[in-house]
């Protein structure tokens, strides 16, 4: 019997695992991918230890992958996908896809741990095969070994892009332009902010000499609107505008690439904390994340979350929260533990720094002006942004849930996942008010995690 | 490390992978950027996010639909095809 159970195996998860499992408490952990390390140390088909080229702060998830290996408390379930989940008067079911069968977990103790994934933003072209995800990029990469194109554009916002970029050049890509749309580098004008975070600076410092080698051009004020594709319908060059600090479009101009990586930030998955009733709120930088107090319980007692899932703040904010949420998870079956003041300490620093980077990486609503009305908005369903317009304007949709139902916009197979947060923009421009909170998480509401192939059922235990 | 190369087929072509590779990403090495065509307007897609979230990698994976290109793990002698339409 496990007294803790925790989903996902990123720092958030390997965090919560050790400090649970060193509490006392055995430990079940879930997590999808076939390697641990979630989205950030994700190992390669080499050896994660051969991948040192690509990686700043591989040490310390070396370290926790180990760690959690090695404890006998902690039982590992790689390659398992949890699809559906309930909690009914404080018992959580969760149903986990396992190595292709079906296999039910109850528990009462729950920590989530699910991570985040790039946030996009749709504008003509962006369907393209070639245009992709900086994270996508960055997967390929550290984890297949692959390099996504020769000619690569990083753009977007935020300091993610810093380590594609420096990830492309190390493998021998051209990164052909590297644009960043915020010009504002106000958290340098925040001094206590950086001095407590000294090695992140040194981490960003670690990139812009990998990319500075690369001679790569880095431009500030810029971003990507548009997308061409040659003749063979493959990637063939970006519209680079200069932007204002609103993200309105001034001069354009075009440049060739075969891979576009673009990402503005990211978005919390928070699915399963969804469908197991967790409240959600709507962060700073107005994603959707799930609500906890200051030991990392969600509304629900006995079930927790930490990670990106509780807002957007990085690795090391994950793994802060992590200890907590895995200490406060053993103390809440009995174990004699509890949080230090260092814990929330260090929590509290690392927090404040993830506030900063919000701040200085914001995304302004004149990226609505970029798409035309043919452009894709929900990509798996082919819904574009006149058909929304169209609900609006003449079926009379009143918000972003009845514009749904009426153009099937977010009901595909991702399940709003990419439009979903863009839908609730352009709705709200449309019928000239501001989203609201309830809109924001009404479309995070997924009644299923994850579609799973039919015939995977059939075979549970 | 030395790792062993895989084959598989994409459509009628034999494509090579590093055991433990993803479909997707030797394709990608292979400079096959489109997997799929879309069901209402027949355009091409291919990897965009390339972690399993956004489902516009599908290919067809020994006769299965809706295969996500990026996770899906290449096997020896596996058939993948170009998903065409169809993603219910
Ligand atoms: C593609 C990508 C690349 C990134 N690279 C970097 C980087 O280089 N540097 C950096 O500082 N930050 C990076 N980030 C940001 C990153 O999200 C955080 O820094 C950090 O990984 C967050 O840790 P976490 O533990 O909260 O979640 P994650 O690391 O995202 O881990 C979540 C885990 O939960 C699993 N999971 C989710 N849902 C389920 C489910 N239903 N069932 C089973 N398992 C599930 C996932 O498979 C994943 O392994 C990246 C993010 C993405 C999306
Ligand atoms: S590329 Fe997004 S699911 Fe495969």
């Amino acid at each position: 019997m496990h007294n803790v159970v925790i989903v996902g195996g990123g720092p958030a998860g390997l965090s919560a695992a050790l400090a649970a499992a060193a509490a006392g408490a055995p430990v079940l952990l879930i997590d999808s991918n076939s390697r641990l390390g979630g989205q950030y140390w994700r190992n390669s088909v080499d050896e994660l230890e051969n991948q040192n080229e690509q990686h700043f702060d591989l040490a310390t998830g070396l370290l926790l992958i180990n760690a959690v290996k090695a404890r006998k408390e902690i039982e590992v379930w790689s390659e398992a996908q949890i699809w559906s989940a309930t909690n009914d008067e404080g018992k959580n079911t969760l149903r986990v896809i396992h190595q292709g069968k079906e296999k039910i977990v109850n528990t009462a103790n729950l920590i989530l741990c699910t991570g985040a994934y790039d946030r996009t933003l749709p504008f003509p072209g962006w369907d393209i095969p070639g245009v992709m995800t900086p994270g996508g990029v960055q997967s390929l990469l550290k984890g297949h070994g692959v390099l996504a194109g020769k000619q690569v554009v990083v753009a977007g916002t935020g300091p993610f892009l810093l380590p594609v970029a420096a990830g492309v050049i190390k493998a021998g890509g051209e990164v052909v332009s590297l644009i960043e749309a915020n010009k504002s580098r106000r958290w340098v004008s925040s001094f206590i902010v950086i001095l407590e975070n000294l090695s992140k600076i040194k981490e960003a410092f670690y990139y812009i000499k990998t990319i500075s080698r690369g001679k790569v051009r880095a431009q500030f004020g810029y971003a990507v609107i548009a997308a061409h594709a040659a003749d063979n319908g493959e990637l063939e060059s970006v519209d680079i505008a200069k932007i204002n600090r609103n993200f309105k479009v001034k001069k354009v101009k075009n440049i060739k690439c075969d891979v576009a990586a673009i990402g503005w930030g990211f978005t919390a998955d928070t699915s399963l904390a969804g469908s197991l009733g967790c409240k959600q709120v709507v962060a700073k930088d107005e994603s959707v994340v799930v609500w906890v107090d200051s030991e990392q319980q969600t509304n629900i007692p006995g079930v927790f979350a930490a990670g990106e899932i509780t807002g957007i703040g990085g690795s090391d904010l994950s793994m802060a929260e992590g200890v907590i949420a895995g200490i406060a998870a053993a103390k809440f079956v009995g174990c004699k533990v509890d949080i230090s003041k260092a814990h929330r300490k260090r929590r509290a620093k690392r927090q404040r720094f993830a506030n900063a980077l919000i701040k200085a990486y914001p995304i302004k609503t004149g990226w609505q002006l970029w798409p035309n009305d043919q452009t894709t908005i929900c990509r798996c369903e082919e819904v574009s942004l006149g058909d929304l317009k169209f609900s609006v304007e003449e079926l009379g949709a009143t918000d972003s849930r009845t514009a749904k139902l009426f153009t099937r916009c977010g009901m595909g197979l991702c399940q709003g996942r990419i439009c979903g947060r863009s839908v609730v923009d352009l709705v709200a421009k449309e019928l000239n008010v501001l989203p609201t909170d309830i809109d924001r998480i009404s479309a995070v509401n997924r009644p299923i995690i994850t579609p799973i192939p039919l015939g995977v059922l059939a075979q549970g235990e | 490390m030395s790792q062993s190369e895989i084959q598989f087929t994409f459509d009628d072509k034999t494509i090579s992978a590093l055991s433990g590779q993803s479909v997707g990403a030797a394709l990608l090495a292979a400079n096959q950027r489109s997997l799929r065509k879309t069901r209402f307007n027949k355009d091409k897609r291919g990897i965009f996010c390339g972690i399993g979230v956004c489902f516009d990698c599908l290919v067809v994976v020994d006769g299965i639909t809706n295969q996500r290109a990026c996770i899906i793990e290449a096997k020896p002698g596996m058939k993948v095809q170009t998903q065409d339409g169809s993603n219910a």
